[in-house]
């Protein structure tokens, strides 16, 4: 069986157009069916899973999948961190092309200068998307004292209050987004196809890699970093920063979770400009006096909290808990439970599994071979607590960016997952083998800031504002 | 639990040392630490976690370096601020001196640290290393001193064929300088130089003023003190800034040709280009490269000390144990054995155990059956309560000394 991964969302379509005509044109993969496992109709021998681009790297690497499509940079992002891994890139397509740029506001840009000139600056903020590529970007440009955030996405609505430079995947033709300069570019390159090394030394692959071959463009682009002195000397000069805003920074929720906010904000009386039910705007207007508002990804707020960017925000109790779980000490508590998107963090298996108990489901696997127990979770430091206190063995946590559902049990044999009716669970022939915990939004705060009373009358307004029906006892 | 799968449960690329090997290692380790410490240096440990920032700033790391180190956030990184497990031993000495032992000047420190480092496969991915570091001392007098500190280990490890490699990191700094590189120029020419690019040597050649050629560089692998004649006479007043390493450089090699070290200039030598800024040398054992260092003056800025002469070396302990081949030795340990489990029999064999080791003997008590020959403590016959059996026979021995004696002939 030949197991190919390709990617799900905006490349979609380019990867669809490429590959119609092949043997390995699948119509549901180009309709943009939401299964994650599609056949081919006159093969079937052949398997096609749909992944988040930044997880097929590491599935093709692992060797789940002997071939993979994927965008360049997601490859040299898993590089970038595990050179080892067993991951071939073959050769790039005509489509999906784009750039790592580094972004940051004008004002910033013009003190940092070219980039041999950025080692003179110390303590330079670094926000990525790209988390291993920009830790290695900041060591090859022997900064001094960087800090680097990786995030789940939208770095590009940080600078320049919450880092000096993001490092942000930009389309071919995309310009520098909100105002932001451009001022390098490290990484160009299109979608790949990429193979497992011991697939590629060891399986017959040709057909598969015959129908991919047409679409193939010449190599070029990839990764460029420049030749930079090892010490530029002097003492170390720091970046003029605008002065944080006075009073308290609430960050809001972006995606799934902003519905869920919005109703929070509008259940505590607060009203909002450039927050609604069908428009975002990355810096909202509130009319609450010693107030600013920003938009982030809800899964980065307990860490930007932490950091002191923020002083408050609206996030998930998942979010809240995975980051903690890596990092206890971190100064971020849960101050409100908004009692809103709830539903059930679980440890999910096989329908199938005759198991109904962790030991039983341990039992089954070591029964079956498999000493490694695969954890496939988009909350990694949950999925590795969950593991650890289990006591599941040898085991091996599978971070996930999405398209969670189809991991077992091929991929994985537990997923710790979100489900709020678990339909989507029932749908995929999954099982909750144990719920793990209950998740809610919620108001977290930094722990330094309990005492200052605009946040307090804030945190007051949303208690008061936590619907009964929600209310958590 | 046994192992349950073919799997193996030691990580790749590190490794057990067997009680053999624990017993070269520390003889090794004995001979460096006499010795540095007959110089005066003092022992120190610096912790395997340290900031990430120190290594990637302080330029002591090439970047194929940068990415074998292991690196994570720690349970207190939310900051963003990534640690490091030591991939280095003379950063972390080095930060050491800037925030506890600054009133120490001179300061002569050494080290028996392991570093980690990636490595794929099979290969080391963790070194140990025995290292000094001479801080607040500068010129030939503290090159040669470290020198002197890692030809006498060998020596006393009971290496044959040692030879120090010399070079000076300041004559390629001056040459580069000279031609109107830039810095990330330099360091990209000195690579390609360093690995043997012709055309690099044309190109840098043709940079030169008054059209030196930089093939003396690479033309001579390695040479005696008259070559370091033959460079100050060529260029020392053509090249700016080439006259005082030269210099350093022949003090060096003609000091270690009247202490009769074997020793070879070479004029390429260090790959840390920028970290290095005077004399560098290698230890050879035989063909084996085991270990080395240099002065790199000007590395103490980032603990806010840059104008603080400082020098180093480190052995590459595997290295140096695969080339002098040091024979384990150690006493042998005595088996006392005990046949009959009661309270007295157990005692009796205690007690002798703790005699012996008074004496200085290695003694352990065991239950039968054990290899022969041992002791046996038997009190059947309270008087002579020792029974030395072997393939001959069993004899009983009423003195633990005498009994001993006879268990080492049969033994050899």
């Amino acid at each position: 069986m030949i197991r190919i991964a390709l990617p799900t969302g905006d490349m979609r379509r380019p990867v669809a157009q490429a590959l119609a005509g092949t043997p390995l044109d699948s119509p549901d993969y180009a309709a943009g069916s939401r299964v994650y496992r599609l056949g081919l109709p006159d093969r079937g021998d052949v398997t096609i899973r749909v992944f988040r681009e930044r997880d097929i790297p590491i599935q093709v690497a692992l060797g789940n999948y002997q071939l993979g499509v994927c965008g360049g940079v997601w490859v040299e992002e898993l590089r970038a961190r595990y050179p080892a891994e067993d991951l071939s890139p073959l050769f790039p397509l005509a489509v999906g092309r784009g750039r790592l740029a580094a972004l940051a506001a004008p004002e910033q840009a013009a003190q940092l200068g070219p980039l041999e000139e950025w080692q003179r600056f110390s303590g330079l903020r670094v926000v990525s998307e790209f988390g291993n590529l920009a830790e290695k970007i900041v060591a090859h440009l022997r900064l001094r004292r960087p800090r680097v955030y990786a995030v789940y996405g939208g770095a590009h609505a940080y600078p320049p209050e919450d880092a000096d430079i993001a490092l942000v995947h930009l389309g071919e033709d995309q310009q520098s987004p909100d105002g932001l300069v451009e001022m390098a570019s490290f990484h160009e390159s299109g979608l790949w196809v990429v193979a497992n090394r011991r697939a590629l030394a060891g399986l017959d692959l040709g057909e598969a890699l015959a129908s991919l071959r047409p679409a193939a463009a010449a190599v070029e682009g990839g990764l460029r970093l420049p030749t930079v002195a090892q010490s530029l000397g002097g003492p170390p000069l720091a970046l003029e920063r605008p002065e944080r805003p006075a009073g308290v920074r609430l960050a809001l929720p972006d995606g799934h979770q902003q519905p869920h906010a919005l109703a929070s904000v509008r259940d505590a009386g607060i009203e909002l400009d450039g927050y609604g039910d069908a428009d975002v705007q990355l810096r909202p207007r509130i009319a609450v006096d010693g107030v600013t508002v920003k938009v982030v990804r809800p899964q980065d707020m307990p860490q930007l909290v932490a950091l002191g960017q923020f002083d408050m925000a609206i996030t998930g109790r998942d979010w809240l808990a995975d980051f903690l779980a890596c990092f206890p000490d971190a100064p971020v508590e849960m101050a409100v439970d908004l009692g809103r998107s709830r539903y059930h963090i679980a440890a999910v298996v096989d329908e199938d599994l005759p198991a109904t108990t962790v030991d039983e489901a341990l039992a089954c696997w070591h029964a079956r071979g498999r000493r490694m127990i695969r954890v496939a979770s988009e909350y990694p430091n949950l999925a590795d607590r969950y593991a650890r206190q289990r006591r599941l063995g040898r085991y091996q946590v599978v971070p996930i960016a999405g398209a969670s559902e189809g991991f077992v049990p091929e991929d994985a044999e537990i997923l710790i997952e979100g489900s709020e009716t678990g339909k989507t669970i029932v749908a995929n022939r999954l099982r909750v083998l144990e719920r793990v915990f209950e998740s809610t939004n919620c108001v977290v705060i930094h722990r330094g800031r309990r005492d200052d009373p605009v946040l307090q009358g804030l945190l007051e307004r949303f208690r008061r504002g936590v619907p009964a029906t929600t209310a958590v006892t | 639990m046994s192992p349950t799968s073919a799997a193996p449960l030691r990580v790749r690329g590190m490794r057990d040392l067997l009680p053999d090997e624990m017993a070269a290692f520390r003889k090794l380790e004995d001979a460096f630490r006499d010795v540095s410490s007959a110089w005066g240096y003092r022992e120190v440990r610096t912790p395997a976690l340290e900031y990430l920032h120190l290594f990637t700033s302080a330029g002591t790391l090439s970047p194929q370096l940068l990415d074998r180190v292991y690196s994570f956030l720690d349970w207190d990184g939310w900051s963003g601020e990534r640690v490091v497990l030591r991939p280095d031993g003379t950063i972390p000495v080095a930060r050491l001196f800037g925030e506890s032992a600054r009133d120490l000047l001179p300061a002569r420190l050494a080290y028996v640290q392991e570093v980690y480092r990636f490595a794929t496969g099979d290969q080391p991915r963790s070194e140990w290393q025995c290292g000094t570091e001479l801080i607040g001392a500068g010129g030939p007098l503290a090159d040669l001193e470290l020198i002197a500190v890692g030809v006498e280990t060998l020596r006393r490890c009971g290496a044959q064929a040692v030879r120090v490699r010399v070079s000076h990191a300041g004559i390629a700094r001056a040459l580069l300088a000279a031609a109107g590189l830039g810095r990330a120029e330099q360091v990209a020419m000195y690579d390609a130089l360093l690995a043997g690019d012709r055309a690099a040597v044309e190109r840098l050649g043709a940079l030169l003023p008054g059209a030196l050629s930089a093939a003396v560089l690479l033309d001579v692998a390695e040479a005696g003190v008259g070559y370091v004649t033959n460079l100050q006479a060529l260029l020392g007043d053509r090249v700016p800034g080439l006259a005082e390493p030269l210099a350093e450089l022949r003090t060096v090699v003609e000091t270690l040709d009247r202490l009769h070290v074997d020793c070879a200039v070479t004029p390429l030598l260090a790959r840390d280009f920028e970290y290095y800024r005077g004399v560098v040398f290698r230890f050879d054992v035989g063909e084996a490269d085991v270990g080395g260092g240099g002065r790199y003056d000007g590395l103490l800025e980032f603990v806010g000390a840059a104008d603080v002469p400082a020098s180093g070396f480190a052995f590459d302990v595997p290295s140096l144990l695969a080339a002098v081949r040091i024979e384990p030795g150690g006493p042998l340990t005595v088996p006392l054995v005990v046949e009959r489990d009661d309270p007295a029999t157990y005692a009796a064999a205690m007690a002798a155990a703790k005699r012996l080791h008074r004496a200085g003997v290695a003694a352990s008590v065991m239950r039968a059956p054990a290899p022969l020959p041992h002791l046996v403590v038997d009190l059947e016959d309270p008087a002579r309560p020792f029974v030395l059996r072997s393939d001959g026979g069993a004899e009983r021995e009423g003195d633990l000394g005498a009994a001993l004696a006879r268990l080492e002939r049969l033994r050899r």
